[in-house]
């Protein structure tokens, strides 16, 4: 494998690049229309034009990903997560085009991709899975025949969406009188997402955590299971926060639950690297929830904690190699590590995207901290895809230790232009029940209703003095002049001094 | 050199004298002597020493870096002292008449603008209908994500300027709404 094209964007193509260029392989990436400034263009050997901004004419352009691959020459392909990475149709497009698929086989895909089918696989297996009904909800079945598949199931429950994914064509109903219409929405907003509006219904869990396991296989049948993940702190159903180990599994149930995981992708023959995801009810009994067939945004964790790199795996996984891996090792934890996912959004807004140009940037380093981002000043965060501009990881020996690292950390990073979620990480990682590892999938939900858009920080009046110095220094020093002993400054006219500066940035 | 300086919506007085080495700057009358080094154009870094210095023993010379970075949303500049991010506009003019415009804005009718460019995929009111405090009006679409805008009071919904499907820039006015 001499050359791989990188069918993504943004910090998994960044990530990935970087395992190219420590294996010695030459990334190609690919670009469209607003990205071609990207870090991910920047640092590749060669970038090719797929399309318009819109992801269905670009990043989601199976056709011409497969032009660029032959045109170019590559070998393999690597899908990062998120756009093509779990779509059967491009695995097998990019095997008949006699290339490299890095990831799991199309059949494994498909299976895995369908959640009917995934809990049908884990049940097999003997896993348990969390109740439900076993088959797709018919299209046409009646709302009495969809009332007395909810009652078998039993209240609360949840309405998902067969082909779903990150709380899309989702729906918690808690009594029978909502159960119309929830149908009714998860239908049309998984038609809208996967285009495919069929769903089914299992038991809602009260209060449970979000466990999961990384694997990796390789195609003699060797499966390894890693150290759990703990991702319970999300929001909307989407992972904010992760941690590995996860404060709550014992050395006993960690041998469980992985075991477990490890079952099931031996009894799909999976191949390269994966994840199964399980809900940890509070009496400590676990269910599987569902399989991704891909490298999983928070892989970064499982590698500071074990030492593998798993990109690396998965390039030597595809290119025929053994893994080579002590199985024991890589179940225990070495230290501890903790992710944040920043977005630019403005959480003092209800977290509403924040688009624009990052003025500037400084990401923190130091002992135990990894910043993987493609995010840099000049940049502007594109509003046609997901907008995480950085994933901030912090190893340190053991929980309290990583959490202050991380708090020093966020502390550092710099970011202006735009509005991100650093201040809500700030504030999280002083709450007590989250230092204490007290919470569920549903715990940040609950405190940002309480809190009801209070801001996250409280401005103390030093800050403010502070801010009202250097504001009238900026006004008096002359802009770029490298020196405090200036020009006398435009007295008058201050306001429409940082107003020119401010266009000066802008063309810069 | 005097400023009227809006911080984190508290008016401060700032008072800058040029001295050998530095500046001694004066907030609402409380006086610091500042080391201040420009790092670019949008960051500096300052020494502040609380003068005069008490009667025991020397102040002590705190260290603070600030970035200084225009800010779209509100016309002035967005501060970070720290992590701490602190909206400052200079009060001119114009700046006091925003406020007084804010405070017109309180009494007057909701204008329910688009926070950035996306897609309306639901109005959820009609034109008429009566809305309470934080009841999701418009649910728009960008960056893969579907955002609620709520009202920020109860009222009556006046105007509506979206439909359903419909991409709108940034800025947009979509509902307005009377208390």
């Amino acid at each position: 494998m001499k050359k791989i094209l990188i069918a993504n964007r943004g910090e998994i193509a960044v990530r990935v690049i970087r395992a190219c260029r420590e294996m010695d392989i030459s990334p190609v990436a690919v670009f469209s229309e607003c990205d071609r400034t990207a870090l991910h263009v920047r640092l590749a050997d060669e970038a090719y034009p797929i399309g318009p901004s819109a992801p269905r004419e670009s990043y989601l352009r199976i056709d011409r990903l497969i032009e660029v691959a032959r045109r170019s020459g590559a070998d393999a392909v690597h899908p990062g997560y998120g756009f093509l990475a779990e779509n059967e149709e491009f695995a097998s497009a990019v095997q008949s085009a006699g290339l490299t698929y890095i990831g799991p086989s199309p059949e494994a895909i498909a299976l895995m991709g369908s959640k009917t089918a995934a809990r049908n696989a884990a049940a097999r297996a003997g896993v348990p899975i969390v109740p439900g009904n076993d088959a797709p909800v018919p299209p046409e079945a009646s709302d009495v025949e969809i009332e007395q598949i909810a009652a078998a199931v039993g209240y609360p429950l949840l309405v998902k969406a067969v082909a779903g994914g990150g709380g899309k064509g989702m729906r918690t109903i808690t009594a029978p009188a909502e159960l119309r219409d929830g149908v009714r929405a998860a239908r049309s907003e998984a038609g809208a997402a996967f285009g495919d509006s069929a769903i089914y219904i299992e038991r809602r869990l009260t209060r449970p955590r979000h466990i999961e396991v990384q694997l990796l296989g390789d195609r003699f049948g060797t499966v390894l299971p890693f150290v759990e993940r703990e991702c319970s702190i999300q929001r909307r159903h989407q992972k904010v926060v992760e941690e590995t180990p996860s404060p709550v599994v014992t050395p006993e149930l960690r041998s469980r639950i992985t075991s477990a995981a490890a079952a099931v992708a031996r009894g799909v023959g999976y191949e390269n690297a994966g994840t199964i995801e399980f809900l940890l009810d509070e009496d400590g009994r676990f269910y599987f929830l569902e399989m991704n067939t891909r490298l999983q945004v928070e892989h970064p964790i499982t590698e500071m904690v074990t030492g593998v790199d798993l990109v690396r795996a998965q390039i030597r996984i595809a290119r025929g190699e053994r893994l080579d891996l002590d199985p024991a090792r890589v179940l225990q934890a070495s230290g501890h590590a903790v992710e944040c996912r920043i977005y630019a959004e403005d959480p003092d807004n209800h977290f509403l995207p924040s688009p624009g140009r990052i003025l500037q940037m400084r990401a923190p380093s130091g002992p135990g901290i990894r910043d993987d981002s493609s995010a840099t000043a000049g940049l502007e965060v594109p509003i046609f895809y997901d907008p995480m501009i950085s994933k901030l990881v912090a190893w340190a020996e053991d929980r309290p230790s990583a959490l202050a690292r991380m708090r020093r950390a966020l502390d550092e990073y710099i970011v202006t232009g735009i509005r991100t979620t650093l201040p809500f990480f700030r504030w999280l990682f002083i709450q007590p029940d989250f230092l204490a590892g007290r919470f569920h999938t549903t715990y940040l939900d609950d405190v940002l209703r309480e809190r009801n858009g209070r801001p996250f920080v409280d401005v103390p009046p030093s800050a403010e003095e502070v801010a009202a110095a250097a504001a009238a220094l900026q006004a008096l020093m002359s802009p770029g002049s490298g020196s405090t002993h200036t020009a006398e400054p435009d007295v008058d006219q201050p306001q429409r001094r940082w107003r020119s500066q401010a266009r000066t940035e802008a063309l810069n | 050199m005097q400023y009227e300086i809006e911080v984190n919506g508290h008016p401060r007085q700032v008072v800058v004298h040029r001295v050998d080495g530095g500046f001694v700057v004066a907030v609402d009358g409380r006086e610091w002597s500042i080391d201040a080094a420009r790092i670019n154009t949008q960051t500096l870094s300052l020494l502040m020493k609380v003068t005069p210095a008490g009667p025991d023993r020397p102040a002590p010379i705190a260290s603070h870096e600030v970035t200084l970075a225009p800010d779209a949303k509100t016309g002035g500049l967005a501060v970070h002292v720290g992590g701490v991010r602190v909206p400052v506009s200079l009060n001119g003019r114009r700046q006091w008449g925003r406020a007084d415009e804010a405070a017109a804005g309180a009494a007057g009718p909701e204008r329910l603008i688009a926070p950035m460019p996306g897609k309306i995929v639901r109005v959820l009111v009609k034109t008429g209908e009566a809305v309470s405090a934080r009841q999701p009006v418009v649910v728009i679409e960008a960056m893969k994500m579907e955002n609620e805008l709520k009202a920020s009071q109860a009222g009556t919904v006046a105007e509506i300027h979206a439909r359903d499907g419909q991409s709108v820039e940034a800025g947009a006015l979509l509902v307005v709404i009377h208390r």
